[in-house]
């Protein structure tokens, strides 16, 4: 038996890929994640109220979702319900951290991928005969940028936010802040879409190289996103079967009744399954399970999608163009939130902090993100992080046994393997740290 | 476009960087891209993150990120080092752990051993360890994460960059001399007023210890300073003893918060999210980091 083993790279944490081959047959598959932090862990002891200072530190790349959903997990604890301005603003910096997050997976996690390059800087060099390149990497990076100013003008800090707090947000956002943003968004979209063009052309034209646009079978898909039109400050969760039909509706607090979890070996990462089957979440379970983007640029790209695709759509390489939808969106529903009055309204409820326990959820860029708290004498007796990655981990792992049954023969083994591999995980865009926490 | 590699690039004259992320949250990484002036000024040789190569190559430059909680970062830093001419330590989780020093106390150190029994995973150390714990460093940049700015200032020029001596310095905020508290009100407790020092409101800010050259984001934003730059150089290379004495001078001229409420507060049992943020400067075994070698 040979064990192949590939590190990855553009992606979010430590992982590798072991694929176990004997006489050409493909044996095991694994996605091993290899670090632990232990969040769940070191937070026991910590007072309830430094969660969300705490929490955004699980992870860069979705700080802000951890930061949310701590608030969120407090405030079902406590009996609160925040004003209306305080969750518009927290709508605000969960777009902003879409924006950023599917900026950062579309151009430097995969567009390296889609033109041979190692990365979206190598892209850079190569400038008079390819200035194509070249102008999509400042302009991805200015896109990018225009999330990160987001969290920042929301959330306060600009990787681990602040402002969110229970019963609210500490301040409104003054008016010609607002302004301001709604100027660089509106000056960003087109090239936003102009970028998101380009990233669907290469991808067909990868598509057409590679004969495939990523099979696998079909599976189960998870979301807390709306049913009509996207919602990412969500309060329910859904499955879908692989036919298209909504199976089951629950809400966070009810997790441990639907999902199964198990742990293996190899891996730092719990994974999950729904009746035994695998289940996906992230961009494409959006994509099959909300109606509409309720914006009118966005929501011309998923008719699109629908069209060539139809619904729901099952191939992996989706996965990829649903952020592209989804980056467009955030940047058009961010200018509807700027464009009403963000301040001279209440920003908060007052709260007393008890003991019990509390759920909390955001739709995170990567899926439904639940937070679960026990709080004692104002101390955290137990946490529970359920992060989106988890959910896909079989589906990433049977998405890989495809692969490299496509390209491992009797004799030998296509070179083109190791690219799938980084095609194939990149597509499902995990995140590392906050799978293992 | 061809998907194929493309030809060698020509040899850059660019200094040549790399970055090492040990254990910790990508936060780092997320600033520096954030920092994207870089782009034009340095080669970008190895940052798995945004490129995928396998190995530290020689370069000018190392920046580590994270802290050492595995025997594969002890690996991983040892040889990297090696490479570089030069080493930065960036953000609090490489200085001192960061956040994942809530780990370090006995009560919960336990809990980690229960994580061992998998087997083909690389193995936990005891404990979450500063990286000058393993190699010797060149340059710190304390943050969590440092601010895009502050990245900048380390790749070109740390003796150069402007920076007040605490982050009260750079907050902006007006100390009331008639304001005083008499209750501390915790870190997150709803609205707060835009001009007026948080303290005078009654929050545990600490930027009157804390580092300067983060031009205080999060007190601006009106959320008490966590002290995630760690001690300034008044504190820098004494125990955290004389921090805590420190800030409790503060609260005392300015405040009425009973000595006892606030002492209990500060170290309500070593949880203060701060307090590990400014440990391993003093050294413990090692001699004192030296405030020269701190951006
Ligand atoms: S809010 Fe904090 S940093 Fe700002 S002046 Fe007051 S003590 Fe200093
Ligand atoms: S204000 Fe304090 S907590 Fe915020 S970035 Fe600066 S040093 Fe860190």
């Amino acid at each position: 038996m040979t064990t192949l083993t590939f590190p990855l790279s553009r992606i979010e944490g430590h992982a590798q890929v072991e694929i176990e081959v004997q006489q050409g047959k493909v044996l095991s598959t694994r996605f091993k994640a290899t670090e632990l932090r232990g969040f769940d862990i070191f937070v026991q002891g910590v007072p309830a109220e430094q969660m969300p200072v705490i929490v955004p530190r699980i992870c860069g790349v979705c700080s802000t979702a951890h930061h949310v959903a701590a608030v969120k997990t407090l405030e079902d604890a406590f009996g609160v319900t925040p004003p209306p301005l305080a969750s518009r603003i927290r709508s605000l910096l969960l777009l902003g951290q879409l924006l950023q997050n599917q900026a950062t997976s579309l151009f430097i996690f995969t567009m390296p991928d889609r033109v041979g390059a190692e990365s979206l800087f190598e892209m850079d060099e190569i400038d008079q005969d390819h200035a194509v390149r070249f102008q999509i990497s400042r302009n991805a990076l200015k896109v990018r940028e225009l999330g990160t100013d987001l969290i920042t003008l929301a959330g306060g800090q600009f990787i681990h936010p602040v402002r969110a707090v229970v019963g609210g947000v500490n301040a409104g956002i003054p008016a010609e802040r607002a302004a301001a943003m709604l100027k660089r968004l509106e000056e960003g979209l087109p090239l936003a879409c102009e970028l998101f063009d380009t990233y669907w052309e290469l991808t067909q034209r990868m598509k057409d190289r590679i004969g495939s646009w990523g099979d696998d079978s079909p599976a189960y898909y998870i979301t807390s996103t709306g049913r009509v039109k996207p919602d990412y400050n969500s309060h329910e969760i859904r499955v879908m079967a692989p036919s298209g039909e909504c199976c089951e509706i629950f809400s966070p607090r009810s997790f441990r009744e639907i999902l199964e979890f198990s742990q293996s070996d190899y891996s730092y990462a719990t994974k999950t399954s729904y009746k035994g089957g695998v289940i996906r979440a992230n961009s494409l379970a959006r994509a099959n399970m909300t109606a509409h983007m309720g914006t009118k640029v966005a929501n011309g790209y998923l008719h699109r999608l629908r069209i060539e695709f139809g619904t729901p759509a099952h191939p992996i390489m989706l996965f990829d163009l649903g952020r592209g939808i989804e980056l467009v969106y955030a940047i058009e529903r961010a200018m509807q939130i700027l464009e009403q009055p963000l301040e001279g309204e209440d920003t908060e409820v007052a709260y007393t902090p008890h003991d019990g326990d509390g759920y909390g959820m955001v739709e995170a860029p990567r899926g439904p993100l639940i937070h679960h708290y026990v709080i004692e004498k104002n101390k955290i007796a137990k946490a529970e992080f359920i992060i989106p990655t988890v959910h896909n981990m079989r589906a990433i792992e049977r998405a890989l046994q495809v692969v490299a049954e496509r390209y491992i023969q009797k004799d030998q083994v296509d070179l083109e393997l190791e690219r799938a591999v980084g095609r194939v995980v990149r597509a499902f865009d995990p995140c590392i740290a906050c799978a293992t926490h | 476009m061809t998907e194929e590699k493309n030809a060698p690039k020509e040899h850059s004259v660019l200094p040549r960087f790399a970055v090492l992320q040990l254990s910790g949250c990508a936060g780092c990484e997320v600033s520096l891209l954030n920092a994207h002036e870089w782009v034009e000024k340095f080669e970008l040789t190895y940052m798995p993150l945004v490129s995928s190569a396998y190995d530290v190559p020689e370069v000018d430059i190392l920046l580590i990120s994270g802290g050492v909680r595995t025997d594969e970062d002890v690996y991983h830093l040892q040889s990297a080092v090696k490479k570089a001419q030069r080493v930065v330590a960036v953000g609090t989780c490489a200085l001192s752990g960061g956040v994942a020093n809530l780990g370090n106390r006995d009560e919960v150190r336990q809990l980690f051993l229960m994580e061992q029994h998998r087997r083909h995973v690389p193995r936990l150390l005891p404990k979450s360890r500063p990286v000058d714990d393993f190699v010797p460093i060149d340059l710190y940049l304390p943050g969590c994460p440092p601010t895009p700015e502050l990245f900048m200032g380390a790749l070109l020029d740390p003796q150069g960059y402007q920076a007040s001596l605490t982050v009260c310095q750079e907050c902006g905020r007006k100390k009331l001399k008639d304001m005083k508290p008499d209750h501390l009100l915790g870190f997150q407790k709803g609205a707060v007023d835009s001009e007026i020092c948080l303290i005078n409101q009654g929050y545990l800010c600490v930027g009157t210890s804390t580092r300067g050259g983060c031009r205080a984001p999060c007190t601006r934003a009106g959320h008490p300073c966590v002290g995630c730059r760690g001690p300034s150089n008044v504190l820098i290379e004494k125990g955290s003893q004389a921090w805590l004495d420190t800030i409790q001078r503060v609260f005392h001229s300015m405040t009425n918060v009973p000595e006892k409420e606030l002492h209990d507060e500060l170290l309500s049992p070593q949880l203060a999210l701060f307090l590990f943020q400014f440990s391993d400067y003093d050294g413990g075994d090692r001699p004192p980091r030296p405030k020269e070698k701190v951006l």
